[in-house]
């Protein structure tokens, strides 16, 4: 019975992920471009080029929680003043890496949890929409976005 | 008994590991913009050919009093693409008086001297505004008037765009 025992919980273990297999990668800024003044500029989650992207990998049938931390003021580079920046609710996306999986729409102000179901690893997109100002400093803008990913 | 316990208590044991073993980990991009000031265009000048006579194709060059200019102002050494919606005629009423052979040019000062030569039908044109911000675009053409063409004044409207790029 000692090694049933032994077998139960090395099955166990086995499900349970390793550290180093779990991971979240930031791999694309969330890029503007040049806005004008005055002009509001939005920037979709589904934009090949100028939305920012994550890349997390966990463990198939297990879950994520996803929680951004996002700025809301970039901030003129060399200072000067701030560029608003706001996150609509459906700037989100996330999609896993199988043919089969679905992209999901998300609010980014709002942690989420996913179970990952058709992968192990999925792509976070980025969207977002800036404000400048009509007397907005001319310049270029920068501020950090953190997507903080708790594995389950 | 003893045995069941004692199964029990590895699996309650595992369960409590796999709660607290709940990992966070993050990672950073970053959000960036660069605030350009508005692009102004204004139509400073009419590209007018004066009279022609049948038969008479009558061009105008971009360095000529009469040639059609454009004013722009932008952001600073800003990069910008300039293109042209042209007229294939010049209307008066009815009647059409064909227009063609477009010749541009553009400077950062406002002089024709040294501009740089482009063809405003072939598409957007890439250019830059100058330290200072100005963009002066010129405009020039060929009317062609047909044996019969019929006397009048004739009008057309040539539209410039640019956006930065």
């Amino acid at each position: 019975m000692r090694r049933c025992a032994f077998l139960l919980l090395s099955a166990l273990l086995a499900a349970t992920p390793l550290a180093g297999q779990s991971t979240v990668t930031g791999i694309r800024d969330l890029a503007f471009g040049i806005v004008i003044r005055g002009v509001q500029t939005t920037v979709a989650p589904a934009d090949p080029v100028k939305s920012g992207r994550f890349y997390v990998r966990h463990r198939l049938n297990r879950q994520v929680r996803i929680q951004f931390t996002l700025p809301t003021q970039l901030a003129r580079v060399g200072g000067g003043g701030n560029l608003p920046i706001t996150f609509p609710n459906n700037s989100g996306i996330a999609q896993g890496t199988a043919g089969n999986s679905v992209p999901l729409t998300f609010n980014p102000n709002v942690a989420q949890t996913f179970n990952l179901v058709t992968s192990a690893d999925f792509f976070v997109n980025l969207g977002g929409r800036v404000s400048p100002a009509a007397n907005q400093a001319t310049g270029n803008y920068r501020g950090t976005v953190t997507l903080t990913v708790t594995f389950f | 008994m003893r045995i069941l316990t004692k199964v029990s208590a590895v699996v309650v044991a595992f369960m409590s590991l796999n709660a607290a073993g709940a990992s966070a980990q993050s990672a950073n991009i970053n959000a960036t913009a660069t605030v350009f000031q508005a692009i102004t265009v204004t139509g400073a000048r009419y590209l007018s050919f004066g009279n022609v006579f049948p038969v008479v194709a009558k061009t105008v060059v971009v360095s000529d009093a009469t040639s059609g200019r454009f004013d722009l102002t932008g952001q600073s050494s800003g990069n910008v693409n300039v293109s042209f919606t042209l007229p294939t005629n010049l209307t008066s009423g009815a009647n059409n008086l064909p227009i063609g052979t477009w010749t541009g040019c553009t400077n950062g000062t406002n002089t024709t001297t040294g501009c740089t030569s482009f063809t405003p039908s072939a598409g957007a044109t890439a250019s830059a505004f100058s330290g200072a911000g100005a963009l002066f675009v010129w405009v020039g053409g060929t009317v062609s008037p047909a044996a019969n063409q019929a006397a009048g004044a004739y009008t057309g409207v040539v539209t410039l765009t640019a956006a930065y790029f």
